[in-house]
């Protein structure tokens, strides 16, 4: 239970964050979803089930912030989870490539289920604004990623060193 | 190696299922207008969160004023004594307008407008996602505030609230595409329903075929069905269509308020929005 915790702090973190992020950073209309590049990265690095689990409460605390859609927010982003976490254990490699096209992907994924089930603005709108954000959130999830990488890593190190 | 396989899908599915059943009873809990226990919970713990982040944008964007060049502060400086010289003449006319519009209504005999209650309130959040146009304000029930309140700043009106909790309370804007509001057309009263685009844009549908529209009319709320007052400004009309064999006009209508500029916002109570009608 206590590896989730900083990934569920770092949820929260995310989608206060997301909610204050300046209106410059728009790219195509679209800003990054911090909570959706914190979910990516850490389910990458984890398995099915606890990349679905990871989602449900992202979707949870994102549709808390956004106060519409809930459900829809919920079931995207479990979906979206389960799918990182299940990419990992069949395709991933140390390749940054991966975890970008993966990032890339998922957002893609993420948003089209979403707006399957809320067809709120007009397509080409739309498509524009998911283009956007699966720029930002591949670039971002890179980041995030190879940041946890590291501290795993890091982690993994000490825990060797302590062995010896 | 089946066993494992079955496991994570019935885990997945129980999830999924728990998600819709959460998505359900948050909507209905949306329609009742009462609070919904599990979003209630999350957002004590995101209103502290999400107030320390707009503290944190807040002194980044103050630094970046304080490090601009002197240039461009004197520009913003010239610029603002112009405004407080505008503002300064409309306000003399406008009260002048005010004094005269007392003094009328009194002779005529009219009921008087009930001055508004109103909660001032800091938005702590907007736009948390591209697909819908929503604030969180740091106001909540214990401010009074309920399902329905309409929402204004200095520029015009902004949104509903649609839902609140104790300490916050979350607001649709204009021009998200949930967003219904009652307007009219300032100079010619010709009135319709406002509805949002979710693309920044607003457009007055159900106006008459011949309605007197035209580009950069001011459009107001109308004040029909009693919840929002009558005479906010809500915009300005960009776009005229007229439709032959619809029978109907619709307007483009630019929106005064920006989402993204929005810090203050002052949250008019119900009680005093019907007394104004």
């Amino acid at each position: 239970m206590r590896k989730y915790a900083w990934p569920v702090v770092s949820l929260v973190v995310a989608a206060g964050i997301q909610g204050n992020l300046p209106a410059g950073m728009s790219l195509m209309g679209a800003k990054p979803d911090l909570v959706l590049v914190v979910l990516i990265a850490y389910s990458l690095a984890a398995d099915p089930i606890a990349g679905a689990g990871l989602g449900f409460v992202a979707g949870l605390v994102h549709g808390a912030a956004v106060g519409l859609g809930m459900g829809s927010f919920i079931v995207t982003r479990t979906i979206t989870g389960f799918l990182a976490g299940f990419a990992t254990t069949r395709v991933f490699s140390d390749n940054p490539v991966v975890p970008v096209l993966s990032a890339a992907w998922l957002t893609a994924v993420c948003e089209g289920l979403f707006l399957l089930a809320n067809p709120r603005v007009p397509l080409a709108h739309a498509g524009r604004v998911v283009l956007g954000e699966c720029i930002y959130n591949a670039g971002l999830t890179l980041l995030l990623y190879w940041l946890l990488r590291a501290l795993e890593t890091r982690r993994k190190i000490k825990l060797a060193d302590a062995r010896i | 190696m089946s066993i494992p396989r079955n496991r994570t899908a019935l885990y997945l599915a129980g999830l999924l299922i728990l998600g819709t059943f959460i998505g359900i009873a948050h909507n209905r809990a949306l329609d009742a207008g009462r609070p919904f226990v599990v979003r209630d919970a999350v957002q004590l713990v995101l209103t502290p969160v999400n107030t320390a982040s707009r503290r944190v944008f807040a002194l980044g964007e103050w630094l970046v004023r304080f490090i601009r060049p002197r240039g461009s502060i004197l520009r913003e400086n010239a610029r603002l004594r112009r405004e407080v010289r505008m503002l300064t003449e409309e306000n003399a006319r406008l009260a002048e307008a005010a004094e005269e519009n007392v003094r009328l209504r009194t002779s005529l005999g009219l009921k008087r407008n009930v001055p508004l209650e109103t909660v001032a309130a800091e938005v702590i959040s907007r736009k948390a996602s591209s697909w819908f146009d929503t604030l969180t304000i740091d106001r909540g029930r214990r401010a009074g505030i309920t399902k329905g309140a309409a929402v204004v700043n200095f520029r015009g009106l902004v949104g509903q609230v649609v839902e609140s909790d104790l300490m916050s309370s979350q607001v649709v804007a204009i021009t998200d595409p949930t967003s219904a509001v009652g307007a009219m057309v300032r100079r010619s009263r010709s009135s319709g329903i406002l509805q949002g685009q979710g693309s920044g844009y607003l457009a007055l549908t159900y106006l008459p075929k011949d309605a007197d529209v035209s580009e950069s009319d001011i459009v107001v709320t109308s004040g029909m069905g009693r919840v929002i007052p009558k005479g906010f400004v809500i915009g300005r009309v960009v776009r005229v269509m007229r439709s032959s064999a619809a029978g109907s006009t619709t307007a483009l209508v630019r929106p005064s308020v920006r989402l993204d500029e929005i810090e203050e916002v002052f949250v008019v109570k119900q009680g005093a929005a019907r007394g104004r009608q």
